[in-house]
């Protein structure tokens, strides 16, 4: 039987309902404290090991969850344990864990993969840690753009990445996370705002960072990236997404430090609507509608 | 068992030992696991698969083990497990291998422990 698409949205339901069923109604939330109420045992991997960054492990009727900490990370962490939950959690995984005779099952990336069942896992650990209704709630009072996914970030104890990540996901305005390394892009993340925008083209892996873009200056010296220091600059959405109008955005950057990556937050600024007026009346038609759901 | 895929085997294996074995309805069986009686329909069905922690649930509330659940051994309680770990190394480092090694033992060791304590 094939796996069921949707599972993504599922996966991030099932735990946000998971969190709504405990009666969890404060970030951050505990991975850990879920697990050992789950009687499963949470075991730390040496910080010398490098290998998977989480484990899955049944013996009978017992459970246990290794995860890696040879990266300095809480966020990362604690995504990993959640991930496995997920893989604990989530209907269906029995069979991603046990296919022919397993009773192990081990994980390495984050959002990256293309393994239905690795990514669904990775949506239920971002739902699960960042569970609306809280996350939208906290939204609110965080301001916006890279200040927002910092302060959401520091209270739900995530990465920036994955904090980037949700944000897009959750926000009703016109933004994108970008992750680049060098000249090239690595995936890029649009809230459906952005995607109803007419006559966008959508950013695919490995695409070229566009020279004249702030992000593609920050890569060129590795150092910044390493540092993780951060730059901002005024952009515009054809810069990133091409399409026929040139409203303009905010374009923060922040090197990921060891990671080696760049996270670069989209925000256009002010209201859509608004700079519809200068455009031509045609055009306003076909776009405006959409931003009134 | 010829059937390979976990929920396969296990809609099979549910209702046999909810009904021949127990003897109890599915509102019942729902009741003791703390799942809806339609989650246990679906299950039986195979229209719905289950998670680990329902089939740990289910397999508490049966008082059965989770491998006969899986269809990986065919006596309804637990000691035979040991024998049943097929783990894949490939793809993992010797460390990770060993760290594994060490906590399969660390649940075994309780495994036995609520096994003999039963």
């Amino acid at each position: 039987m094939p796996f069921d698409e949707s599972s993504v949205e599922n996966a991030i339901a099932e735990a946000e309902q998971f969190i709504k069923d405990r009666k969890i109604t404060a970030l951050p939330i505990d991975p850990v404290r879920i697990a050992k109420d789950l009687e499963i045992e949470v075991v730390a991997k040496p910080a010398s090991s490098k290998g998977v960054s989480g484990m899955l492990l049944r013996y009978g009727d017992d459970y246990a969850i290794a995860y890696a900490t040879h990266i300095d990370s809480d966020g990362f962490q604690r995504f990993s344990i959640a991930h496995e939950l997920g893989h604990y959690l989530l209907p269906g995984h029995i069979d991603h864990l046990l296919p022919a005779g397993k009773n192990i099952h081990e994980s390495r990336g984050g959002f990256v993969s293309t393994d239905p069942y690795e990514l669904s896992a990775d949506y239920f650990a971002a739902g699960l840690l960042m569970p609306n209704p809280l996350f939208s709630q906290a939204m609110w009072n965080s301001g916006e753009g890279l200040a927002a996914v910092e302060s959401l970030a520091g209270l739900c104890r995530t990465s920036l990445t994955a904090t980037a990540i949700r944000y897009v996901q959750c926000i009703h305005t016109v933004v994108a996370m970008v992750m680049s390394a060098g000249t090239r892009i690595d995936y890029c993340f649009m809230s459906d705002a952005l995607k109803e925008v007419p006559g966008l083209t959508w950013i695919r892996k490995g695409d070229a960072l566009v020279k004249t873009t702030a992000t593609y200056r920050f890569n060129q010296n590795e150092q910044r990236v390493i540092q993780a220091d951060r730059t901002e600059a005024a952009s515009t959405i054809q810069d990133w997404f091409g399409g026929r109008r040139n409203l303009e955005m905010t374009e923060e950057v922040v090197g990921l430090g060891r990671y080696g990556k760049t996270l670069t937050i989209l925000c256009l600024v002010g209201d859509p609507e608004e700079e519809d007026d200068d455009n031509d009346e045609n055009v306003e038609e076909s776009w405006t509608p959409r931003f009134r759901r | 068992m010829t059937k390979s895929r976990p929920s396969e085997v296990f809609p099979e294996r549910l209702r046999e030992a909810r009904e021949k074995i127990r003897k109890l309805s599915q509102e019942a069986l729902a009741n003791r696991a703390g799942l809806q009686a339609s989650a246990i329909s679906h299950f039986e069905s195979g229209t719905r698969k289950p998670s680990f922690d329902n089939l740990r649930r289910l397999a508490d509330a049966l008082e059965v083990s989770t491998d006969y659940l899986l269809g990986r051994i065919d006596e309804i309680s637990g000691a035979a497990t040991s024998d049943q770990l097929n783990r894949d190394y490939d793809r993992m480092s010797q460390e990770d291998r060993d760290l594994a090694d060490e906590i399969f033992g660390i649940l075994k060791k309780r495994s036995r422990q609520r096994t003999s304590e039963r």
